[in-house]
């Protein structure tokens, strides 16, 4: 009853992160659950991806880290966009519709 | 900043944590047991460790790694302490020396004075014939002043030794006379009373203002508010205290702190204010707001002409050409009016040059040891590749390693640069005529930091980097070896050959102080004692006559004074006192030089000094004041005058006042020992109408032993003469001589030092090189002895590699010391920058050093018992 995983795309991960969290502050566990619900099952984020691009995010400014409670009252660090991360996101998503389009326009023309 | 990383470590792990709690969680509550809830939880999460180590490598690491890199390497050189000293040693001396020298270059010339905005000072002066500032004379500064846009105020200064009266008690004061302007141009502020102004610079004042400096006035006055207003007297002269300096105020000569600050027209003489070619000030002027010193030089040119011109217009042909030679120029001057700028540039910057060189050896030497080490460490460094170590960062462990070692080397060497800039001081220092601040500031500790970066990095880089090429290819292991010996052999032959040029340069100072010493003086210095005395009031010529005497002939007979005699002028000494002659019966060609060197001596001078009296007769009784007038003139004279024939007899004429020669005596060096001996004539001084030296130097020869002795009587023989006369410096001969070498002395002993410093470091290096090699390739020896190869043979096979080296390291160093020896050109005396004596004689000294420095491993090697050497692994 598994679904057939796909590896996700090399520089996408930073992408699905920034909209993740542009919905609601989210910590690391929940981004990632966050990305599996969201796909379908269909992309799993490793965590030995996950948290090196998260502090990569956090360093260039987009994504802002908190200490917050979490759900079950536990201390968890929350990461939010930054004015700077909803920039970019809006830059990288513009960027993926052009590119997925054109991937769409090859592929069928293939056929 | 270490909090801050653990609390940060802390948080990452606690972040992963509560990641890998809640897919633990989530399985539990799938409906797995808790046991195989986390065991799941952690295969789904991989390795933690590793995603910390990538969440480590985002957040920047460096500081850290730094860090851990200085511990690791200081742990490790603490297990070798050998090296550690070697190596501490050998970079702290190369430092050290680099500091001192630059200390001394900073304070002779980079330190600017302690005034307002030195930067905007400018030195305007006429020039010497070799480009160097000379001085002005009293009308030029006015011309200067009136005629120069660009300046908006200037000053002239000069320095002086009065002997002051003051409170009853008479002393010699250094003073500075000082034009109107001088306080108000440098800016600065009286600390207690006024300063001079320019109505304080006016020919003939009530009473002459006096300004003193802050030292002399607690040193004289102990700091006391009574001091201003005090009286004293200079010669005629009454002057007045107004006001003391500021403490930080020297002056605007740097190594001279003056006493008294004088007013300057009421000082000077007439013929000192009025007469054009009369040079004895120094300039100053600050910059107008945007002006430039380029401006002012332009307009200094334009200015010079006019005044020389006309200086010249009055003057016969044949002297105008002379005189309108003569240029002028303006010169930066943040760090004041700076003599010693010019005196001293070329040997401190040659001697950079050499320590410059001694550091590089440092760093070889250095280098050689950190590769050697390296070697040692390869099965380690393999280990660490191999389990994924980036070859980058093991670089920058090696780096580390020296970086560390070049911190320590600085810190000891700025230690020893301290003490070394003090004897320094000391050498140049004219026995405490000389105050240079060597202390270090900015300048200097940002200089060391440069220099002990860039030999962490010389010296660190290349066994770094060799170290980690390749070292995981087992194939390449051999050439890996080989690489290693080449780059060893090329660091052993880069220190023979820096030492070969430290040696040259060595062998050609030491070789320019004996020629100095050994060349013809024409007197004995040796045994010689002389001195000055002064009268707090001039006497009537007569009266100085028969005083000055009276004198002499109490010093003659004093117990061990073998002759006793004084002369105006102290030969060999630095003075030169030129006059045109007329010789009856010659005429001089249009472009000679019509001057002759001229001093006015007692009789008995030529034997006091051990000069030989070639041709007639001494000065005696006979030359009396009212008596016939009388000269002896040396060989060089006599030849250049009269040829082959004597000149007893003949005339000659200086000042209007024409003499008959009556003796020849032998060529003695007049300026200095460097100087070819010029034409002299002497003349007695009781016949001196023409010529009024200023006072006498009185000479004796002791009977036997050290002339100083005969110093402690002196005081007691020269106040029985008469009350009123004041014992001043007295020194020994040979002393007073050794001062005008002292450029030369401190070039062949640092030149010595550093060149036998170099001996040693390159001897260390060849023995480090050869006894690795020689451990290395202990299994190939006993091998070849095995196969029959006789001790001979091994030490042979040793020293051949050392003599290859030495050949290779003697031919470089021969070939970069001949390019360079040029630039100490005129430092030297007596033999040439390419002398081949000397060449040769630094070759054997290397030579010798280095096959015995060889000889150790080689012998080692040869004592090596063949089945030990077979087992060794």
């Amino acid at each position: 009853m598994d679904t057939p995983k796909s590896d996700l795309l090399q520089g996408t991960l930073d992408v699905l992160i920034l909209k993740i969290v542009a919905l609601e502050p989210l910590h690391g566990y929940g981004i990632a659950q966050r990305i599996r619900q969201i796909s379908l099952d269909v992309l799993q984020v490793q965590q030995g991806s996950l948290y090196p691009a998260l502090h990569r995010l956090e360093k260039r400014g987009w994504l802002r880290a908190e200490w917050g409670e979490a759900e079950t009252g536990r201390e968890a660090k929350f990461y939010s966009l930054t004015r700077v991360g909803r920039k970019q996101l809006e830059a990288e998503t513009a960027n993926w519709d052009r590119l997925s389009e054109a991937v769409t326009l090859i592929l069928r023309a293939a056929e | 900043m270490w909090f801050g990383k653990r609390r940060a470590e802390a948080r990452l792990s606690s972040e992963l944590r509560y990641h890998l709690d809640k897919l633990t969680e989530e399985y539990a509550a799938s409906g797995m047991s808790p046991e195989a809830a986390r065991l799941r939880a952690r295969q789904e999460f991989g390795g933690i460790e590793q995603v910390k180590e990538d969440c480590r490598d985002i957040r920047g690491r460096w500081l850290e790694d730094l860090i851990k890199d200085v511990r690791y390497a200081a742990r490790g050189l603490r297990r070798s302490p050998g090296f550690l000293a070697v190596a501490v040693l050998s970079l702290a001396l190369g430092i050290g020396a680099n500091t001192s020298i630059f200390s001394l270059i900073n304070a002779v010339m980079l330190r600017s004075l302690p005034v307002r905005e030195p930067d905007r000072l400018v030195l305007i002066t006429r020039l010497r014939d070799e480009g160097k500032p000379a001085s002005v004379s009293y009308p030029l500064f006015h011309h200067f002043r009136a005629s120069l846009r660009s300046i908006s105020v200037s000053a002239a200064h000069r320095t002086s030794s009065p002997t002051i009266v003051i409170d009853g008690s008479d002393e010699v004061a250094e003073a500075d006379l000082v034009s109107g302007d001088y306080f108000s141009m440098l800016g600065v502020e009286p600390s207690v009373g006024r300063l001079l102004d320019a109505a304080d610079d006016v020919l003939a004042p009530e009473s002459p203002a006096a300004v003193i400096s802050h030292r002399y006035w607690q040193r004289r006055f102990a700091g006391n508010s009574d001091a201003i207003g005090k009286r004293f007297t200079i010669g005629d002269k009454f002057l007045t205290i107004v006001g003391v300096t500021p403490p930080s105020f020297v002056g605007v000569r740097p190594g001279r702190t003056p006493d008294l600050m004088l007013p300057l027209t009421p000082m000077l003489s007439q013929e000192e204010r009025e007469e054009p070619t009369n040079n004895n000030l120094n300039m100053i002027a600050r910059l107008k707001p945007g002006a430039t010193v380029q401006q002012v030089n332009a307009e200094v040119q334009v200015s010079w002409d006019q005044f020389i011109r006309a200086v010249a217009a009055p003057l016969p042909e044949k002297d105008r050409a002379r005189i309108l030679r003569q240029r002028a120029k303006a010169f930066p001057a943040h760090n004041g009016v700076n003599p010693l700028q010019y005196d001293f540039s070329q040997p401190l910057f040659v001697l950079m040059g050499i320590v410059g060189l001694v550091l590089l050896l440092a760093c070889a030497n250095l280098s050689g040891l950190l590769l050697a080490r390296a070697a040692s460490r390869q099965r380690e460094i393999s280990i660490r590749l191999a389990i994924g170590a980036c070859r980058g960062r093991l670089v920058r462990q090696f780096l580390a390693e020296s970086l560390l070692l070049a911190a320590l080397g600085a810190v000891t060497g700025l230690c020893l640069s301290y003490w070394f800039s003090g004897v320094l001081v000391n050498m140049l220092a004219d026995s405490g005529g000389l105050t240079l601040n060597v202390a270090p500031d900015w300048h200097v500790l940002a200089f060391t930091c440069a220099t002990s970066v860039l030999a962490c990095v010389l010296a660190g880089l290349a066994p770094g980097i060799h170290a980690v090429r390749g070292s995981l290819r087992p194939a390449l292991k051999e050439a890996r070896t080989v690489g290693h010996r080449r780059l060893g052999r090329s660091l052993v032959i880069a220190q023979l050959a820096v030492s070969m040029v430290l040696v040259v340069g060595a062998a050609l100072f030491l070789e320019t102080l004996v020629k100095l010493h050994r060349v013809e003086r024409g007197m004995q210095t040796g045994g010689l004692l002389t001195f000055t005395v002064r009268s707090a009031e001039p006497y009537p010529a007569a009266r100085g006559l028969a005083i000055r005497a009276a004198l002499l002939e109490r010093l003659s007979s004093l117990p061990g004074v073998e002759a006793a005699s004084a002369a105006a002028t102290l030969v060999i000494a630095g003075n030169l006192w030129v006059r045109k002659v007329q010789v009856q019966g010659y005429t001089y060609r249009p472009d000679e030089d019509e001057t002759a060197a001229l001093n006015v001596v007692s009789p008995r001078y030529f034997a006091t000094m051990s000069t030989p009296l070639l041709l007639g007769r001494d000065f005696d009784p006979r030359d009396t004041t009212a008596g016939p007038k009388v000269a002896i003139v040396n060989e060089r004279f006599a030849r250049s005058f009269f040829g082959g024939e004597s000149p007893v007899g003949r005339r000659l004429t200086s000042n209007d006042v024409t003499y008959e020669i009556v003796g020849v005596v032998a060529d003695v060096k007049y300026r200095s020992l460097r100087d070819a001996s010029p034409r002299q004539f002497y003349i007695p001084w009781t016949q001196r109408e023409g010529e009024q030296p200023a006072s006498y130097n009185y000479l004796l020869r002791a009977r036997e032993g050290d002339p100083l002795r005969l110093g402690s009587s002196l005081e007691r023989v020269v106040s029985e003469v008469d009350p009123s006369l004041r014992l001043g410096r007295w020194r020994s001969y040979a002393a007073i001589v050794d001062q005008t070498i002292v450029n030369e002395r401190i070039m062949a002993t640092l030149g010595g030092f550093f060149g036998l410093l170099a001996l040693i470091i390159a001897c260390l290096g060849i023995f480090g090189m050869m006894a690795f090699q020689v451990s290395r390739r202990i299994n190939e020896l006993g091998v070849r002895m095995a196969l029959g190869a006789g001790r001979g043979d091994i030490v042979a096979l040793v020293l051949r590699e050392v003599t290859l080296m030495l050949i290779a390291g003697v031919v470089i160093g021969g070939a970069c010391a001949r390019a360079m020896s040029g630039l100490a050109g005129r430092m030297l005396f007596g033999v040439t920058p390419t002398d081949t004596g000397v060449f040769a004689l630094a070759a054997v000294a290397l030579g010798a050093s280095a096959l015995a420095a060889g000889w150790l491993p080689a012998h080692r090697a040869s004592h090596i018992d063949p089945m030990t050497a077979l087992r060794h692994e």
